[in-house]
């Protein structure tokens, strides 16, 4: 294999595969980075195998030479060191050459290092994209379903299903459920596809998903993903995104959302979420605060926490309507905070079953995102 | 002991000013004199004051008030992050000064608490309470307020009547002239609910609140009624109880085995039997608790505490005899183990205790709705005291409590 | 140990067993091979994971060559996770890590195989949490847990495993067993007298620690025939620094007597017997010295002063009584 590559756009793609890559892993080819040269460009990958980067360098773009001197192989190089190599080599093009023996020479201007390679047919070989299985969403769309969810997942092993997201398609919606068995996210929206999609439910590990919202742009270029067998997909121009899986059954959450309700509150989500805030103030860390949550008369809602060693907060916010039953409830001030800042609606609706049953909020006028709170019962 | 019959008492009441903004003057030298608020995120505009400096309270800088808001009344303010760590340990210096006079000291929050120094015959107590204030400000750079009184009532209620650095003699004699004319928010115990309540009833004194008839409020507010009217008369028999926080605190049991062990399996039983003595203890008080710390004392001498948040409040042994195992094969070292220890704190009493519905699970609690709120209707009515178990008194237990509530972390 | 068919030859009924549930694709979830260190426990579950693994298994054989093969013994096959001890126990984080991977879809296949070393090592509590899953295997998931003390694995684990016992090595196959793993012939027939412990075999072998010991078992007869007088002194500095251990003392006086049963065997012309095949020079000499009768006293001498270091006995007191018997026989 024998390259000779522009420092900046190799610099930029070791970055992006080195997000994936962890000293800590237990196949001890995965410490390394592998590097494919083709005559279409460079590709880059990295894995903890947990998830997996690759990076595509193009031989020629929009007229722009990257990549000369193409000898097609590949290799894998200790990601300990390449990158460092790569950073501080004297000059602009750097050369990239193995030998049969898997030594690779890296030259730069006057520079010349040596590094001992390691056999690429030891990398595990990860799936490639199926256009068959696949769709097509805006890159800041994808971040935003990612974000309004995400949160939402288990971090407790006990049931290691929910500690992902669910991903469902059904006719031409695509749907994002997450769910601790405390508090529940969901968020559809409608793919503008041709065709109706008949792709796999399946279950993409929480952290997999933070770690793609911290790779990808805020952009509205598209974002094309996949789902083969055991792994998911997501392929922006030149960047590769793939995780594994969750296997298992996740548990049917439609059923346990309720459709009915004895008390509804439309009100101003800022200000509702700026109360919960202060009557949670003091929570300890890492401890879920509850406050208490009263409807009263004139359209007044009071929010009351108690913190035992400051002491109360009592306050009242105006709600724009309360339509039925009297009702007192208690819940984690956290689980409203970041359900509110989830749905990022000027003006909320809550719909309340009881102190003791979920209750669910959503924008007034907009079913595709809601999120379900379960009360803290109070003795 | 039999209160009626005892000598008079006289109790102090220690009241450190806007504490954690002292203890940040004290380590900060440069703060002094300066407006200055503690605030959860300094940063932030929508941050939320914690305390303030009595500088800062000039302006009108109240606990509670968002960063943002403060700023506007004072546009000087300083803030700062809490540091609580620091705060326990200052409040533990403090405590420690208290118990070189006393034994008899009950710490009720960080920064404060209670004395009996009725046994101190040889002393006058405002000279005492006098040279308990310079001690503490000269060894912990700390103002406090102290009052002077025969009971717990009135002592707290003297040491808010002069801050900062202020010792106020509260007498039975003093009440009409200056207890009475507070308004009765004021008084310690009356929420803004109660004021509320009273206020409908034209008590807007505290006076007005000791003059009323007893049963007339306890119509109005429960069992919480006569004791209000009691107080407001200055009656408060209430005892300075050192446990009285550590029972609320701690609840924990050990043991040294019989040999020096690194067997798993009798490992595993002593811990079945540490968390079964630990639920016995816990249900006698009637608390739950949802922190879990664990002992291990090797055979070197050599010990190790760690501790684990629960998910939610617990008593039963099962969870806690669960979670100890679970703890103790994270940080078991593999040496011999010489005494074994569970201790349960963040107690709160049982019908305080609060637990997170579960999705998958809720219906088995909802489905009793009606059944909590007939109760709740009922306590709000007659007070909590009507659902108190009618079972006998059990007989009283040692517990080997953590001997300083502020170990907590 | 590459192929079935070697496995057959010392683990007959191991082997015949999963070669068995192979072709009849009657693959357990779980399998728990038990038996002594050394008796191929390791490699067979390395065997097993290139059969699943591989795709060019033909006659249950796997290819030994291509990538799947290569990766599982350089340990970089992705869907394969092999868990040895962390120091006296499988910690629960090690079972937790494992737990997660098998909570996750392989990352090139939905084929995946961990095998647990040592499986008796596991806490309570990793047992506990292995147990979970033994409960409800994936699909085309594979455990193999290995263990020289079955007993001490939980009943629960042991009673969702097959469990596939390792068999002993007889001499004859200990020695084939040797030598395929690339020993001498002659050490090969003197370590399988020693122990039927492969493993322990092949770490006896390491430094020139047991060269050396068999060179001083025959200097010692030799000074005992040639310079009788200087026996002790040879005890002393030559002898005892290197067998200064208890164990490795025993270790020395098996080979002595290993080394007076070969003199015996060649008084009774029993060629096919001899063990240090070597040596029939010296043995030819030594039995000029020592009679029959006097060789079988040397080795009642030899037994006493093991069952004396036994009892903690100073070793170097026992060589020297030890030395002046043999001089007197």
């Amino acid at each position: 294999m024998k390259f000779a590559i522009q420092r900046d756009q190799l610099m930029e793609s070791v970055q992006d595969v080195m997000k994936a890559i962890s000293s800590r892993t237990a196949i001890p080819i995965l410490t390394g980075m592998k590097l494919e040269a083709t005559t279409e460009g460079v590709k880059l990958t990295g894995s903890d195998s947990d998830i997996s980067i690759e990076s595509f360098i193009p031989a020629e773009e929009d007229g722009t030479v990257h990549i000369e001197n193409i000898e097609p192989g590949s290799i894998v190089l200790q990601a300990k060191y390449f990158p460092d190599i790569v950073r501080k080599v004297p000059d602009n093009t750097v050369e990239i050459e193995s030998d049969h023996t898997k030594n690779v020479t890296i030259r730069s201007g006057s520079a010349e290092f040596h590094l001992n390679g390691q056999d690429a047919e030891e990398y595990p070989s990860l799936p490639q994209l199926r256009t068959e299985n696949s769709f097509d969403m805006p890159t800041d769309l994808l971040k935003r379903l990612i974000k309004q969810t995400g949160f939402a997942v288990s971090t407790s092993e006990t049931r290691p299903i929910l500690t992902g997201v669910h991903v469902s398609t059904e006719e031409e919606n695509l749907q994002f459920v997450a769910t601790d068995s405390h508090r529940l996210a969901s968020r559809k929206i409608s793919l503008e596809t041709e065709e109706t999609l008949n792709l796999p439910s399946v279950v993409i590990p929480g952290k997999s998903l933070s770690e793609l919202n911290k790779i990808l742009d805020d952009t509205g270029d598209s974002v094309q993903i996949s789902i083969t067998d055991n792994q998911i997909l997501f392929r922006t121009k030149h960047l590769y995104f793939l995780s594994r899986l969750l296997e298992g059954n996740y548990p049917e959450t439609s059923r346990l959302i309720p459709n009915e309700s004895k008390t509804t509150v439309l009100i101003d989500s800022k200000e509702l979420l700026q109360s919960v805030d202060r009557a949670s103030l003091l929570a300890k860390e890492n401890r879920n605060n509850v406050v208490r949550l009263l409807t009263k008369e004139n359209n007044q809602i009071e929010i009351h926490g108690n913190s035992p060693e400051v002491g109360n907060v009592t306050e009242e916010v105006t709600a724009d309507t309360i339509d039925g039953e009297e009702l007192k409830i208690s819940f984690s001030a956290k689980y409203m905070m970041d359900a509110l800042r989830a749905i990022d609606a000027t003006q909320v609706k809550i719909s309340f079953t009881g102190a003791m049953r979920p209750f669910l909020i959503t924008p007034v006028d907009d079913a595709s995102i809601l999120q379900l709170i379960l009360p803290v019962r109070t003795y | 002991m039999d209160n009626k019959n005892r000598q008079p008492r006289v109790i102090l009441h220690i009241d450190m000013n806007s504490f954690y903004a002292s203890v940040e003057m004290a380590d900060y030298p440069e703060l002094q004199g300066k407006p200055l608020a503690i605030a959860g995120n300094p940063e932030e505009r929508k941050g939320v004051i914690v305390t303030s400096s009595y500088e800062a309270r000039k302006y009108g800088v109240k606990t509670t008030m968002l960063v943002g808001e403060a700023r506007k009344l004072c546009p000087s303010l300083l803030i700062r992050r809490p540091n609580f760590d620091r705060y326990r340990e200052v409040s533990k210096q403090l405590f420690a000064i208290l118990r070189e006079v006393t034994e008899l000291v009950q710490p009720v929050s960080i920064d404060e608490g209670y004395m009996d120094i009725s046994d101190l015959a040889d002393r006058h107590p405002p000279e005492l309470a006098e040279e308990l204030q310079k001690r503490i400000f000269a060894d912990l750079k700390v103002p406090c307020s102290i009052g002077i009184a025969p009971n717990k009532f009135l002592a707290k209620m003297a040491s808010d009547m002069k801050k900062p650095m202020g010792c106020t003699i509260l007498r039975k004699r003093d009440i009409p002239k200056k207890l009475w004319p507070l308004p009765v928010r004021d008084m310690h115990g009356v929420g803004e609910k109660t004021a509320e309540k009273l206020k409908k009833i034209d008590v807007r004194t505290i006076g007005d609140l000791a003059n009323r008839k007893e049963y007339e409020l306890k119509n109005l507010l429960g069992v919480n009624g006569s004791k209000l009217h009691q107080r407001a008369n200055g009656f408060d028999e209430r005892e300075v109880d050192p446990e009285a926080i550590h029972s609320f605190k701690s609840i924990g049991a050990s043991t040294t085995l019989a040999e020096d062990t690194a067997e798993e399996t009798e490992v595993y039983r002593t811990f079945r039997e540490l968390a079964e003595k630990v639920e016995g203890r816990m249900k006698r008080k009637e608390v739950v608790g949802q922190q879990l710390q664990i002992m291990i004392r090797y055979n070197n001498r050599k010990t190790v505490t760690r501790t684990r948040l629960l998910h939610n409040n617990t008593n039963s042994r099962e969870i806690i005899s669960r979670e100890a195992v679970d703890l103790f094969e994270e940080h078991w070292t593999q040496q011999p183990i010489r005494l074994l220890g569970i201790t349960m704190s963040e107690l709160v009493e049982t019908n305080e205790a609060v637990e997170q519905l579960n999705l998958f699970t809720y219906e088995r609690v909802a489905e009793k709705e009606p059944l909590y709120k007939t109760i709740e209707e009922l306590k709000e009515k007659y007070g909590s005291d009507v659902f108190k178990s009618s079972k006998m008194p059990l007989p009283p237990i040692r517990t080997s409590f953590q001997k300083d509530f502020l170990d907590g972390d | 140990m590459e192929r079935w068919s070697q496995l057959k030859e010392t683990q007959p009924l191991a082997a015949q067993m999963l070669i068995n549930s192979y072709d009849k694709d009657r693959m357990a979830h779980a399998y728990l091979f038990y038996g002594h260190r050394g008796t191929g426990k390791r490699e067979a579950a390395r065997l097993l994971a290139k059969t699943l693994f591989c795709p060019y298994t033909a006659d249950t054989e796997p290819c030994q060559e291509c990538r799947e093969c290569r990766r599982i013994d350089s340990g970089n096959h992705p869907d394969l996770h092999w868990i040895i001890p962390d120091g006296a126990s499988i910690k629960k984080e090690q079972i937790l890590e494992l737990q997660k991977e098998f909570t996750y879809t392989g990352l090139e296949s939905d084929r995946k195989i961990y095998v647990v070393e040592s499986a008796d090592l596991m806490t309570v509590n990793a047992s506990n949490r292995l147990l979970k899953f033994l409960e409800e295997p994936g699909r085309d998931t594979t455990a193999i847990l290995l263990t020289e003390n079955s007993e001490a694995i939980l009943q629960t684990i042991r009673s969702r495993c097959q469990q596939i016992a390792f068999q002993p090595l007889n001499h004859e196959r200990m020695r084939n067993y040797l030598m395929e793993e690339g020993i001498s012939k002659s050490n090969a027939f003197l370590l399988s007298e020693l122990t039927n412990n492969a493993e322990e075999a092949k770490e006896m072998l390491e430094g020139d620690w047991f060269a050396n010991a068999r060179k001083l078992v025959i200097q010692l007869t030799e000074v005992l025939q040639s310079k009788p007088n200087e026996a002790l002194l040879f005890v002393n500095h030559q002898w005892m620094p290197h067998f200064s251990e208890k164990d490795t003392l025993q270790r020395g006086l098996d080979v002595l007597m290993l080394w007076y049963k070969d003199i015996l065997h060649e008084h009774l012309a029993r060629e096919e017997a001899v063990v240090f095949i070597q040596e029939q020079e010296k043995r030819e000499q030594a039995m000029m010295r020592w009679s029959r009768a006097q060789v079988t006293s040397c080795m009642s001498g030899i037994m006493e002063a093991k069952r004396h270091i036994h009892q903690n006995v100073h070793p170097t007191l026992v060589m020297e009584q030890l030395t002046l018997q043999l001089q007197r026989c």
